[in-house]
């Protein structure tokens, strides 16, 4: 996304992921929106396929207790 | 050596101003009793803690009886190391059996945990006397907050401050000589940030060095225990008596635990330090930036090789950071949010709320670029034995709730440190305005930390800053 949505629309966005807040904390929504989306557009993207992000699965780190 | 080994040349008329390695020597001859050291640090918390509101919960009862069985124990021949009979206060965001974790906000239950953190497990074995917990950025991220249950820590150097964040009370307990050791949790900068700004020594290990089970989350792939100290000295025995595998933490490293106080030689010849000026050089106050130039010109003249090195600039580091943690935190606090959002602090719900804009290919981006700063970081340990900046940007900042919010200005000298996952030692190195302190940071490979307390400790052994204490006001009138 690369528009500058309105108030309404960051609302939605937000509603449709799930988190439908009450009024008086819609100006912060908004605000947290902006500071975000300009973080995201700063990471570098068109990475290869198979880059491995900063996290693994080490299936030995979730065995169940006492084994 | 700094250490003395004969207990009678120590004055032991005010234990509280003492460090754990020279209380570790009194208690061990016999010269000072751990329920001795206990009252007095308990009678310094009930005359001045009032003005600086450091601990949450103060565990009277409990520490006193520990300090009696401490005592007997040692008397019996059962001496447990350095740790035995020493006080030590938690960030509250880590459990302790039987006392309720508030983590700073009113979204915690007011119930006792029901079991011990496996970092204070560890601190009870080693014969640590636990005298509460302390104040905490609500969930270590919102704050410093003003709308909470809980007034904010002040800074002891100069109470019109804060102690940053957001391990507050565990800076300014420190500081005040409340106790000599506490745990505080550092994702982004929270044990070096709030070392720095109150003077004292604080160390962010390396990632899965000590367990994180028991401790209110922040940001899983990132969030880390540290010991807060007075000393380098300290820092060592406090790590010793914390680091350890717990197969339980996903994130636990199953590495061996060496001796990190037989590192501490006082001889740094021959090592090779990077300096990262570019990191605070144009970034910092300019009194931050002088300091840490004489600090690193210092380390020189100690026999160690500085070399200027120039790494990516540090909001790259913060960008990673921030969004990695964002993302984690909204899938902790998501459904307090969706429920009662009143109930949070005004700080905390603007850091969490975010997070909701963050999709997956966000998230696994942001640790793509992660694994890149990470890889860049450390291919410095191949050149250097360690690299030295900046411990914080500015000294403290003032006690102002209307003051501007940190988190808004995305330059941050620590996080670069917490994306790597590398050990990072704050280490105090002089005093700017306001008689507030200044900090620089020293940091090694993965699992490096006895070389990073090895140059902290050499650095303290020729300069005077870590001995300086404040001065405290009571602010009940008699």
């Amino acid at each position: 996304m690369t528009d500058s949505p309105s108030h309404d629309d960051i609302v939605l966005l937000a509603r449709q992921a799930g988190l439908n807040l009450p009024p008086a904390y819609l100006q912060e929504l908004v605000e947290a929106y902006g500071n975000v989306r300009q973080m995201i557009d700063r990471i570098p993207t068109g990475r290869p396929r198979g880059d491995e992000p900063a996290h693994v699965f080490v299936p030995t780190k979730f065995l169940p207790a006492g084994q | 050596m700094d250490l003395p080994h004969d207990a009678s040349r120590l004055d032991l008329s005010d234990p509280t101003s003492l460090g754990i390695a020279e209380l570790g020597v009194a208690i061990r001859s016999g010269l000072l009793s751990p329920v001795t050291l206990t009252q007095a640090c308990l009678d310094r918390i009930a005359r001045y803690d009032n003005v600086l509101h450091s601990f949450i919960t103060v565990t009277a009862d409990r520490a006193l009886a520990s300090a009696r069985a401490a005592e007997a124990e040692i008397a019996g021949g059962g001496y447990r190391g350095p740790f035995h009979g020493i006080p030590y206060a938690l960030k509250d965001i880590v459990d302790v059996e039987g006392v309720p974790t508030t983590a700073h906000s009113r979204l915690m239950p007011d119930t006792p945990a029901t079991a011990d953190a496996h970092v204070t497990a560890l601190l009870e074995h080693a014969g640590g006397i636990l005298l509460g917990k302390l104040g905490t950025f609500e969930f270590a991220l919102g704050g410093p907050s003003w709308d909470l249950p809980w007034p904010p820590p002040l800074n002891p150097w100069n109470t019109d401050f804060l102690p940053g964040g957001s391990s507050s009370g565990s800076g300014a307990a420190v500081a005040a000589g409340f106790v000599p050791a506490a745990i505080g949790t550092d994702t982004g900068g929270s044990v070096r940030w709030p070392a720095a700004c109150c003077g004292i020594v604080g160390l962010k290990p390396t990632y899965g060095r000590i367990s994180r089970r028991g401790v209110q989350p922040n940001t899983f792939s990132i969030d880390h225990c540290g010991p807060m100290t007075r000393t380098a000295r300290d820092c060592a025995i406090m790590l010793a008596a914390s680091a350890g595998y717990d197969p339980l933490d996903p994130g636990s490293a199953d590495e061996p635990v060496p001796d990190y106080v037989a590192a501490l030689s006082g001889d740094i010849t021959g090592m090779r330090i990077g300096l990262i000026r570019n990191w605070y050089a144009g970034e910092a106050t300019e009194e931050v930036t002088e300091a840490v130039d004489r600090a690193a010109a210092l380390l020189a003249t100690l026999g160690a090789i500085v070399e200027e090195v120039v790494l990516p600039d540090i909001g790259q580091y913060a960008d990673a950071k921030t969004l990695i943690s964002m993302s984690e935190l909204y899938t902790i606090h998501a459904p307090d949010l969706r429920t009662r959002p009143e109930m949070f602090g005004a700080k905390l719900r603007q850091r969490v709320m975010g997070g909701v804009f963050i999709r997956a290919e966000d998230y696994l981006n942001a640790q793509r670029w992660r694994a890149d700063l990470a890889r860049g970081l450390n291919m410095q340990f191949s050149r250097f034995d360690a690299l030295v900046t900046a411990g914080w940007l500015n000294a403290a900042d003032p006690a102002d709730p209307n003051g501007a919010d940190f988190f808004r200005r995305g330059r941050n000298v620590t996080m670069p440190f917490s994306v790597a996952g590398v050990p990072s030692l704050s280490v105090p190195i002089g005093f700017g305005a306001h008689g507030l302190p200044l900090a620089m940071q020293v940091a090694g490979a993965p699992f490096a930390e006895a070389t990073v307390l090895r140059i902290g400790h050499a650095y303290e052994q020729a300069t005077e800053w870590h001995t300086r204490s404040p001065i405290l006001h009571s602010g009940v009138s008699a």
